[in-house]
């Protein structure tokens, strides 16, 4: 009980690549997927969908010459509670009853004893329905919202406003316009949507499966099946993939399972095939944007006038918070006193949009950072110099007005990027399309901040909670078990929170997990979205761990050492002079024995300064910013026009890196997922539905298309959220697309403005009008 | 729409296993026990769950009949069985000295599992405009030859495609073998493919050529494109206009805009019909340029 402790001093878990603690069950095939979860007796759900993008529900019926009797049908009468989704606008009904939005809108839920009989018993429900003229595209909705913006549905809108924008434009020397567009994304995680409702003896139901966001689910089905909160438990199954796809449309998904069971008094289970996924669940909102700049010669920005308008399919869901961070970004990064920002979600008759990684960040960055390339041209200036000059700073007030008071990690990333690129030899290299032998070269950038965590005051408003319990493990060791409601989708959270719980206990990390999340044993640590959780949930693990490890070490000081106040400090309780008292586990065993397992919880807090009017957009948008700048060149084919992106070379500033493997993981995930939206991912609306709907069709990068990636750290961390960490799941993907662009007007002399930039959009844009080379002019 | 009469799933179809040719033509021959022939089943798989294909009652597994799986060189050519594999086709020394272009294109047919379960006969069968091997066994002037009970028959693979998926085959027939005359001394083959990404891609635009130059001027050249026709298609009239010519920025100009003249291309999920027709005539011309730099 006295041996002197060891010398050595404990490494701290938190910033070392510590090996994925899901990696063994993952490799060896262990991990349950929704599809994995044997529940017995389970039935399979199917949706009847509407069959036309818009129209009126007349009639439903029944195929009277099929059988019925072992099949169950829910219309919106089965409905115990309001059929309403109740998420943000409230005006996406369960099932459709009387207007219908889109094609694919479900209008009636069967669930049957095998998939193909569920299948079979869908098409046998006949419905009658008058067709009204739908809206389908981003370029119609465009059209009219040129030519009369009452023409359209406005889901949602919102307006930043900061000095006399309309004024510095007309006073500026220079004035630079510019439109920018880009299409769905499918996120196209590996595993599809699945879930399975279980119906519990005692009246309530449980939900479990593949899933972002467990407390999302808990709200509303109390809604929709009008059940208190005790009676719904959540469970998240594994996750292969989400990448936003899995936030808020499991809820739906949810709700027809659990529709079903309740009808069918029997477990249902629904599990989507790769071309329902795509056809029917959420993608990115396509975006335009439009421009207007006023700067002075000397590079000076004097007024950003932006219009971010997004197309937000039937439903509102959940665009005004996508739109929010839209607006927040399209504007963001650069000094300017003037700044006019509209933001606006329309309805087209399409599936919902929904979140996607960056969550309208990506969409924004791409107009802004394709316009600024224009802007350093006007004025004479190359796209480094003039991001340099304009870049904000510590101190700096953001468009909203906030303050950059803390942890900015601009001007650091742009610096080190155009450093390690080399991009200031290498820009004079550009081939700008003139004719020449080989393949045309380009080097562009982009430069970006991504906003920590909900927007506005959402955080300080939510206080996420997270507990810590200590109880005996499988081996009748103690282990210290993470309660969040943080999911696990492969980014890396049940090894980064556990991680941040060992450095707080001062314990180590073999005797912490991170078991799935359930709603019947944690507290809402928020849904796992807006690269929050490594940020918010992350300190609160480690304000919880620090909270266990006062606790337990009054334990042991009333208990065992008469008094004497003793220290946690590498799994050992040590007293003043160095002495062991005893180690964590035979604390905690003793802990177990006298008083049961313990439980500890924390809160997340924020700084008291921070100010947010969340009707006028005015104060700090977010308690912090991440920040990032990429480089990437390009060689085009003259020959063909294929795009061929060589490298990128991207510095980031995600705060304190918590794990620097998962971290470079994330950043090169995210670019090849970004390089994807650039080049490659194309999805259109033909005859109402997504026209690329398998993976033959719809294309993404394959490990051939990948380029090299030169990628590095600036570390800001954020002081008040220790361990320091501001987030880094979704900047990865907000600046490539434009870097690309003015890579490619670099290489060919063509200003790309929508995307993905493909051989065939370069054709077309080469050979409209005449600002391209002559591309008949031979190459020899 | 979901297709509501095929509601079958793979484990409902009846699967033959025949071991020699004959067994499985004599099966072929009578209504009661044909099936559809399947390969590797690497279209077929693919066509009955999107529903592009009911699913059959029977098929007929010709992919380990020992006779299509052979490759054999005779003087002149080279002769592959209907159920040599990609993998094989890129493989085989004796392709690839043969008809270069086609154990090429062979290696860009989707990844390496497709790669080794696909088959020749199933690509040419299956008969995509964007199948990829389709100009290289065109721009060879060589056979297909098919076989029922009463005997074989061989067709010019430049008249086998009828349509857009339609083949000049009986229902009782299986193609056999492939006859495809070898690459003279001192000709070339040129192979391109352009799809959306480096590996797995449908094509938007592929091609194959074979061509020589001598005393300055082209003396031969044969050239065929996929994925801009209804079916792969020889240039016959730009074959015509280049013998005889030698190969410079004139007449490498004239060539595109000839190529791009002639194509009639659509366009679809994977490309634009302009493009198509554009870069029809880029690939012939790198083609033609590839020719003349090898033939130094
Ligand atoms: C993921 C994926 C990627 C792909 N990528 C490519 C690609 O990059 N390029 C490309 O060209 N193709 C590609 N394909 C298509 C496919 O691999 C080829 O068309 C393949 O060659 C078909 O051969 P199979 O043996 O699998 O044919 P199967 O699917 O077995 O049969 C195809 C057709 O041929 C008929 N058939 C087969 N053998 C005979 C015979 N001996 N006699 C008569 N009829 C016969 C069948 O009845 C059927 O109509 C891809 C397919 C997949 C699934």
């Amino acid at each position: 009980m006295s041996t002197k402790a060891k010398a050595s001093k404990r490494i701290p878990r938190v910033g070392q690549g510590v090996a994925r603690l899901d990696a063994d069950e993952k490799v060896r095939g262990l991990a349950e997927y929704a599809d994995d979860l044997q529940v017995p007796d389970a039935w399979y759900g199917y949706i009847v969908r509407s069959p036309v993008s818009h129209g009126r529900l007349r009639a439903l019926t029944l195929d009277p010459d099929y059988d019925w009797s072992r099949i169950v049908v829910v219309t919106p009468d089965d409905i115990p509670g309001e059929n309403i989704v109740d998420m943000m606008g409230r005006d996406m009904p369960f099932i459709a009853h009387d207007e219908i939005q889109y094609r694919g809108e479900p209008i009636a839920l069967v669930a049957a004893p095998t998939r193909k009989q569920a299948r079979e018993a869908a098409a046998h429900v006949r419905a009658d329905i008058e067709e009204l003229p739908p809206l389908l595209t981003l370029g119609e909705m465009i059209d009219r919202y040129k030519r009369d913006p009452s023409e359209l549905h406005e889901l949602c809108a919102q307006t930043i406003r900061k000095g006399d924008a309309e004024r510095a434009l007309e006073e500026a020397e220079l004035v630079v316009e510019g439109e920018y567009r880009a299409g769905h994304q499918e996120q196209l995680y590996i595993e599809p949507q699945g879930m399975v409702a279980v119906p519990e003896k005692d009246g309530s139901v449980f939900i479990h499966g593949s899933m972002q966001c467990p407390y999302f689910i808990n709200p509303e089905l109390c809604v929709t099946l009008d059940l208190p909160p005790e009676k719904i438990r959540v469970k998240q199954s594994a996750v292969g993939g989400a990448f936003g796809g899995k936030e808020e449309f499991p809820t739906l998904l949810a709700g027809y399972c659990a529709l079903l069971a309740l009808k069918a008094k029997r477990p249902v289970k629904i599990i989507y095939d790769r071309h329902q996924d795509i056809l029917y669940s959420t993608k990115r909102h396509p975006v335009w944007s439009r421009y207007r700049t006023g700067l002075d010669k000397d590079g000076t920005i004097r007024a950003l006038c932006v219009e971010y308008v997004l197309d937000g399919g039937a439903y509102t869901t959940l665009s005004p918070v996508v739109m929010y961070r839209g607006i927040l970004h399209a504007a963001m990064g650069y000094r300017c006193d003037h700044v006019w920002v509209d933001g606006y979600v329309f309805r087209t008759n399409t599936f919902p949009s929904g979140a996607f990684r960056g969550f309208g960040a990506p969409q924004a960055v791409w107009g802004l950072e394709s316009h600024v390339d224009d802007l350093a041209k006007a004025c004479g200036m190359t796209p480094h110099e003039f991001r340099l000059r304009n870049a904000l700073r510590e101190g700096d007030v953001t468009p909203t007005g906030g303050v950059l008071r803390h942890s900015v990690g601009s001007p650091a990333v742009l610096t080190q990027t155009v450093e390690r690129s080399g991009f200031v030899e290498k820009l004079s290299r550009c081939s700008h399309g003139r004719v020449s032998d080989g393949k045309w070269y380009g080097i562009g950038m982009s430069f970006f901040a991504h906003g920590a965590g909900f927007t506005g005051d959402g955080e300080a408003r939510f206080k996420a909670k997270v507990a810590l319990d200590l109880e005996p493990g499988e081996d009748g060791w103690p282990v210290v078990l993470v309660r969040a409601s943080s999911t696990e989708m492969g980014q890396g959270t049940f090894t980064i929170l556990p991680q941040v719980a060992a450095d707080g206990l001062c314990i180590d990390l073999n005797r912490v997990r991170n078991p799935y999340p359930d709603t019947k044993y944690v507290p809402n640590s928020g849904p796992t979205v807006a690269s929050r959780t490594a940020m918010v949930v992350g300190s609160t693990v480690y304000g919880a761990a620090q909270k266990m490890k006062k606790q337990l070490e009054e334990y042991v000081t009333r208990e065992f050492t008469g008094g004497q106040a003793v220290q946690l400090v590498d799994g050992q309780f040590l007293t003043a002079d160095e002495k062991v008292a005893m180690t964590f586990e035979e604390a905690a065993t003793h802990h177990f024995q006298h008083r049961g397992p313990l439980r500890v919880y924390d809160q997340f807090r924020l700084p008291d300064y921070l100010q947010w009017d969340q009707k006028n957009f005015v104060g700090d948008a977010y308690p912090s910013y991440s920040w990032g700048c990429n480089v990437a060149e390009v060689e085009v084919d003259p020959r063909t026009l294929e795009v061929n992106v060589l490298k990128v070379t991207g510095v980031y500033d995600i705060g304190k890196v918590l794990n620097p493997v998962l971290a470079k993981g994330q950043l090169e995930g995210g670019l090849v997922q970004a390089l994807g939206y650039a080049v490659m991912e194309k999805i259109e609306i033909k005859d109402g539905l997504f026209d690329a709907s398998r993976m033959q069709t719809y294309v993404i990068p394959t490990t051939l298309d990948i380029p090299e990636f030169d990628l590095d750290f600036v570390e800001f961390p954020y002081e008040f959220a220790v361990p320091g960490a501001k987030g880094v799941g979704e900047i990865p993907m907000n600046g490539l697309g434009p870097a690309i662009a003015n890579a490619v007007e670099q290489a060919t002399g063509v200003r790309m403005r929508e995307l993905p930039i493909t051989p065939e959009t370069l054709f077309a844009a080469m050979t409209r009008g005449a600002s391209g080379p002559l591309l008949r002019t031979g190459t020899a | 729409m979901s297709p509501v009469s095929t509601l079958k799933t793979f484990e409902d179809i009846d699967c033959t296993f025949p071991k020699t040719l004959q067994e499985a033509l004599e099966l072929m021959a009578d209504e009661k026990t044909r099936g559809v022939p399947l390969a590797g089943g690497t279209d077929l798989m693919v066509q009955w769950e999107s529903g592009a294909l009911p699913m059959p009652e029977r098929v007929i597994n010709v992919k380990s009949i020992p006779e299509l799986r052979e490759i054999s060189e005779a003087d002149n050519e080279v002769v592959i069985g209907g159920s040599v594999t990609h993998m094989e086709l890129r493989q085989s020394s004796a392709v690839r000295r043969a008809v270069p272009s086609l154990a090429e294109a062979a290696a860009t047919i989707g990844g390496f599992q497709i790669q080794i379960m696909g088959t020749l006969a199933g690509s040419v069968a299956n008969a995509s405009p964007a199948g990829d091997l389709a100009p290289s066994l065109l721009i060879t002037d060589g056979t297909v030859t098919l076989a029922g009970v009463r005997g074989e028959r061989e067709v010019k693979l430049t008249e086998f495609w009828k349509g857009y998926r339609e083949i000049d085959r009986q229902p009782d027939e299986l193609i056999v073998r492939f006859r495809l005359p070898r690459l003279p001394e001192g000709h070339y083959e040129s192979w391109r493919k352009l799809g959306a990404r480096k590996a797995q891609a449908i094509s938007k635009v592929m091609g194959s050529s074979r061509g020589r130059m001598k005393d300055g001027v082209v003396s031969c050249f044969k050239v065929a494109l996929g994925s801009i026709a209804p079916t792969a298609v020889r240039l016959y009239d730009v074959e015509q206009w280049i013998v005889g010519q030698p190969i410079h920025d004139e007449t490498l100009k004239e060539a595109e805009q000839r190529v791009a003249d002639a194509v009639k291309p659509i366009g679809d999920i994977r490309s634009t019909a302009e493009y198509r027709k554009w870069v029809s005539g880029r690939l012939v011309r790198l083609f033609l340029e590839e020719l003349a730099a090898r033939s130094g």
